[in-house]
C-alpha cells in the first residue's frame, strides 16, 4: 500500500469526509500509532485489529480527544480541535464506560442532546432511547446497567443529535448476541443511509458481517485495506504452524516430507510441527497417511492463528 | 449559554450528593456552633474577640479552603476520573466555556456550605453581640474567599489525582504558614483576600477586635473589598483561560 500512489491505495476513499495523513503518535518511547494515511467515506467502515493495534488511538486522535504527534487529521475538513462545530456532526462512542452512572438512561441522552443545543431534547432522547431498544430502563440509573445496556445508551447518547458521522469504538464489547445483532443491523443501516460510519473491533467476524470494507491495523500501522475478500485472499498465503501428535511422529513426519503442502517438518519428541499455506489440504492429508500407516492421530491444532498474528504477517510481508 | 448551565447543573449534581452535603454542612456551621458555645458568658466586646479570632482561627483559613478544595478539585476531576469528560468535550462547546461552567459550578456549590457556614456565623453574631450587621460581610468575604480558591483548586483537579493532599499543604504549607510569617505575601492568600473585604464590611469593632492578630490575618493588605474583588475576578479569569487552554492543548484520555 505504501508504494502506490495514494489515488489508488484502497485505504483512501473517494468522497472522505474523515481523513488522517501521515499520522503517528508516540507516548514517550512508545509508539501507537504509525504513519497511517486513510480515510473514510459515507458507507460503514470496519477498523480491524487485535488488541493494541493502535485502533483506539487512531479513533481518539480522529475525534480530536488527542492530539497527533505528526501529520493531520480532518473532519469534513476541518481540524475538530480548532472548529468545535464539528460535533455538531459527529456522534462518538468510546471504548470505556464513559457514562454518569447516577443519570437514568433518559437523563444520560438527554445531557448529550442539550449539550448539543437541540430545540427538543426530550423527544430526541426518547427517539435514540427507540432506536436501540432501551426503552423498558431508560428510568432506571445507568450505574445498575449490564455492559450491554450502557453499550446501548452510549449509542443512544452519540445518535441523539442525528450526526453525519459516527464513530464507534468496540461498541458491541460486553453485547449478548441479540444485543449484537441489533446493533450490527443499526450500524449496516446508518451506512446504507448514507452516514460515516467507523466501528472498531478486534473481531474479525464481528466486522465481516457488519462490512465489506475493512482496514486493519497491527502495531500501530496499517496491515491491509479495502475490500475484505481481499485481505481473507490475501490471508490465505500465510504459512501456518500445525501441531500434529500421533504414537509414530517420526514416520508420519517422514511420510510428509515431499508434498507439495508442507514446507517444513520438525519432530521434537512426540511433537510433530508441520508448515504449511493450506490447512485444508494438510488436513486430508494427515487424514489419509494416519489410515494408511496405521497411526492413531492424538492432536491437530494450528499453532499461532490469532487474528494479531495473521496481521503480522501482513505488515510484514508489505 | 443554556449548554453552560446545563453543565454547570449537572456538575453541581455531579459532586453534591445528599451524603457530601449533610458532612460538609456541618464541618461549615462547626466554627458558629463554636462560636455560640465559647461566647455564651462573654461581654459583647469579648463575644467580637472570641468571634474575630474564630474566623481567623477556624472558618475563613481552615473550614473555608477545605470545603472549596473537595468541591473545586471534583468538577474537572471526577470528569477525568469517571473518564467521562471525552463526553463532555465532543459537543459543540468551546473548551473555554466547558471552563467556565466548570468554574460557575465549583463556586456554586462550595459556596452552598462556605455560605452557609458564613451565614451561621452571621446569626450567631447576631444573637452574641446584638449586631446583625456581620451576616452581609462574613458572606461576601466568604464568597471572595471562595471563588478564589476554586480558581486555584479546579484546574489542580484536572491535572492530578492528588489534588486533595497537594490543596492541603498548599493552605497549610504555603498559606498558613509561609505567607503568614512573610507580611508581603498576604495578597497571594485567598482566605485574606476574603477577609480584608470582610474587616473592610463589618462594623467598626471587628477591625478592634482583630488588633492582635492583624499581621498573620491580613499582612500587607489593608481592609477592603474593592480590590479583593479585582484580584479574585482576575484570578478567576486567569483560572478559566488556563483550564480551557489546556483542554485544548492536552490530550484528552
Amino acid at each position: 500500500m505504501t508504494d502506490a500512489p495514494l489515488s489508488d491505495s484502497p485505504a483512501l476513499v473517494a468522497d472522505p469526509t474523515v481523513e488522517a495523513t501521515k499520522v503517528s503518535k508516540w507516548f514517550g518511547p512508545k509508539v501507537a500509532v504509525s504513519d497511517v494515511t486513510c480515510s473514510f467515506g459515507p458507507g460503514l467502515t470496519g477498523l480491524l485489529g487485535p488488541n493494541g493495534a493502535g485502533k483506539t488511538t487512531l479513533l481518539r486522535m480522529l475525534c480530536g480527544l488527542m492530539l497527533p504527534s505528526e501529520g493531520t487529521l480532518t473532519i469534513e475538513g476541518r481540524r475538530p480541535r480548532q472548529s468545535v462545530e464539528v460535533y455538531g456532526h459527529l456522534g462518538f462512542v468510546p471504548e470505556e464506560d464513559a457514562v454518569y452512572g447516577a443519570l437514568s438512561g433518559r437523563g444520560f441522552v438527554e445531557y448529550a442532546a442539550k449539550l448539543t443545543g437541540l430545540a427538543d431534547p426530550a423527544t430526541a432522547a426518547e427517539r435514540a432511547i427507540a432506536i436501540v431498544e432501551l426503552e423498558d430502563s431508560a428510568d432506571r440509573a445507568i450505574g445498575g446497567y449490564s455492559k450491554g445496556m450502557r453499550q446501548r445508551a452510549k449509542v443512544a447518547a452519540a445518535l441523539v443529535h442525528e450526526p453525519r458521522i459516527l464513530i464507534l469504538d468496540e461498541p458491541l464489547n460486553g453485547t449478548d448476541p441479540i444485543q449484537r445483532a441489533h446493533l450490527i443491523a443499526l450500524f449496516r443501516r446508518l451506512g446504507n443511509a448514507g452516514h460515516t460510519v467507523i466501528v472498531s473491533s478486534h473481531v474479525l467476524q464481528e466486522v465481516e458481517r457488519m462490512t465489506d470494507r475493512v482496514i486493519a491495523m497491527v502495531d500501530g500501522k496499517l496491515a491491509a485495506a479495502g475490500d475484505i475478500g481481499a485481505i481473507r485472499r490475501a490471508m490465505s498465503d500465510i504459512p501456518y504452524r500445525v501441531l500434529i501428535e500421533t504414537d509414530d511422529s517420526r514416520r508420519l513426519g517422514a511420510a510428509l516430507v515431499g508434498s507439495d503442502a508442507v514446507f517444513g517438518v520438525t519432530v521434537d519428541g512426540a511433537a510433530l510441527r508441520v508448515e504449511t499455506t493450506d490447512l485444508a489440504t494438510l488436513g486430508r492429508l494427515i487424514s489419509t497417511l494416519a489410515r494408511d500407516l496405521d497411526l492413531r492421530l492424538t492432536r491437530f491444532r494450528p499453532e499461532d492463528e490469532s487474528l494479531e498474528s495473521v496481521f503480522r504477517y501482513l505488515v510484514r510481508r508489505r | 449559554m443554556t449548554a453552560l448551565l446545563t453543565i454547570t447543573r449537572m456538575t453541581a449534581r455531579q459532586v453534591l450528593g445528599l451524603r457530601r452535603f449533610i458532612g460538609l454542612g456541618l464541618l461549615a456551621i462547626a466554627p458558629a456552633g463554636i462560636f455560640f458555645l465559647s461566647s455564651s458568658r462573654s461581654t459583647t466586646t469579648s463575644a467580637t474577640e472570641v468571634l474575630a479570632g474564630i474566623t481567623v482561627g477556624t472558618f475563613t483559613n481552615l473550614v473555608v479552603p477545605v470545603i472549596t478544595l473537595i468541591m473545586a478539585s471534583s468538577v474537572l476531576g471526577a470528569e477525568r476520573r469517571d473518564q467521562t469528560l471525552s463526553f463532555l468535550v465532543l459537543r459543540p462547546i468551546s473548551r473555554y466555556s466547558i471552563a467556565t461552567a466548570k468554574l460557575a459550578a465549583a463556586f456554586v456549590t462550595a459556596f452552598t456550605l462556605t455560605g452557609l457556614g458564613a451565614l451561621a456565623l452571621g446569626i450567631m453574631a447576631m444573637i452574641r453581640i446584638d449586631d446583625a450587621g456581620y451576616i452581609v460581610p462574613l458572606l461576601a468575604g466568604t464568597a471572595i474567599a471562595t471563588l478564589a480558591y476554586a480558581s486555584l483548586f479546579m484546574p489542580l483537579g484536572y491535572f492530578t489525582d492528588r489534588a486533595t493532599l497537594i490543596g492541603l499543604a498548599y493552605v497549610f504549607v504555603w498559606e498558613n504558614g509561609i505567607a503568614g510569617a512573610l507580611k508581603g505575601l498576604a495578597g497571594l492568600s485567598p482566605w485574606r483576600l476574603g477577609f480584608a473585604a470582610l474587616v473592610a464590611l463589618a462594623p467598626s469593632d471587628f477591625e478592634f477586635a482583630i488588633a492582635e492578630m492583624r499581621g498573620f490575618a491580613l499582612g500587607s493588605l489593608q481592609p477592603g473589598a474593592g480590590g479583593s474583588i479585582v484580584k479574585v475576578l482576575v484570578l478567576s479569569g486567569i483560572s478559566i483561560a488556563v483550564t480551557g487552554w489546556i483542554l485544548r492543548r492536552r490530550d484528552l484520555a
